[in-house]
């Protein structure tokens, strides 16, 4: 009797416990041995397929996550900054005495006396133009201002290098 | 310095850093496509399958038994979406036999290669589905009746009965004359 496919499959898929007995059949018998043959090729066929390469890469959602560490200052900016802020506050603490100084100067005069002033000034405007006279110009502490003015030009400047320093190293 | 292990990609993964599960991904992305596209056989659906496997592998990576292999594993879970697929989709099994259209402007000799692999491909796609996973897991990721009874959860009778059925066809298929 011819050996079944059912053999013939597991004898090839290695998973017969009637080894040596297909074999026996087999050395003797050529038209089993031609259907394992046979059966055996598919296999090879079946197993030569070549894999087809990929059109897209699929490790782009893991690798391209947003979830990216936030970038740290490096220390001497973070230091920097706050450097900037000290000598920022010691300036101010310097220029207070001057601000105080000003400010009696700076009152704020109401609502009628605005006009007043604009009339008298428009009055007087008239005047310099119908005179062509030169106007006294009022006195001004211009001791007090001129330091004030560099107190505060200080400020400016350490300010607009510190940010510009973080800037650049942003940009980079 | 040596690449890291599968391994170390997965501990690394699971604490929290995708861009080494990437890398995973990279290792194993092909063979995890050829899996899809040979029991899909539509290169676009297999390729987000295949995403799809490893979108649900990243998902589980806490899971993931670090002590197995993560090639085997994904290309099983690869297999099983596609199974999945294939019967929410209820695909009619006669697939056509009229996609050898790209293959049209290759040199001769690997156009008969090329040839041919189509054909297998077709004949792997007229297969039912449950057949054509057996198919793979048998010859492609070369498990044994057990092995595939568990995964599929059937009897090892229908193992052995669908692998064998799909082998008659697939030599009716192939070895028809034209
Ligand atoms: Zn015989």
């Amino acid at each position: 009797m011819h050996l079944t496919d059912n053999q013939l499959n597991e004898y090839l898929d290695e998973a017969t416990n009637e080894r040596a007995q297909i074999e026996s059949h087999l050395s003797s018998c050529d038209e089993c041995a031609a259907r394992l043959s046979t059966l055996q090729s598919l296999f090879v066929e079946i197993e030569s397929l070549p894999e087809q390469a990929l059109t897209r890469n699929l490790a782009a959602p893991f690798t391209l996550r947003p979830s990216l560490p936030v970038p740290q200052l490096p220390t001497f900016l973070t230091l920097t900054v706050i450097l900037q802020a000290a000598i920022a506050l010691i300036v101010l603490i310097i220029a207070a005495p001057f601000v105080i100084q000003l400010i009696p100067a700076i009152e704020m005069p109401s609502l009628p006396n605005i006009f007043s002033q604009l009339q008298s000034q428009w009055t007087s405007w008239l005047d310099i133009l119908s005179t062509f006279q030169v106007p006294s110009i009022p006195e001004i502490p211009i001791l007090e201002m001129s330091s004030l003015a560099f107190v505060l030009a200080g400020v400016s400047v350490l300010w607009i290098l510190g940010n510009g320093l973080l800037l650049r190293n942003q940009m980079k | 310095m040596n690449a890291p292990s599968d391994r170390d990609l997965i501990l690394q993964a699971r604490r929290g850093e995708a861009e080494a599960f990437g890398e995973l991904v990279t290792r194993y992305q092909t063979s995890v496509f050829n899996v899809c596209y040979r029991i899909l056989h539509e290169r676009g659906e297999a390729e987000d399958l295949a995403q799809e496997a490893f979108i649900r592998a990243y998902d589980r990576i806490h899971i993931f038994d670090i002590e197995r292999e993560f090639g085997p594993w994904i290309r099983r879970v690869a297999a099983n979406l596609c199974l999945n697929h294939l019967e929410s989709q209820k695909v009619t099994t006669e697939i056509d036999d009229e996609r050898d259209a790209d293959s049209a402007q290759l040199p001769e000799a690997v156009q008969e290669v090329s040839e041919r692999s189509e054909q297998i491909r077709s004949a792997l796609a007229s297969l039912p589905a449950n057949y054509r996973i057996i198919v793979e897991l048998r010859h492609y990721q070369e498990m044994s009746y057990d092995e595939i009874a568990n995964e599929l959860n059937i009897p090892l009778s229908d193992v052995k009965s669908h692998l064998f059925r799909a082998r008659k066809l697939l030599a009716e298929k192939l070895h028809a004359p034209d």
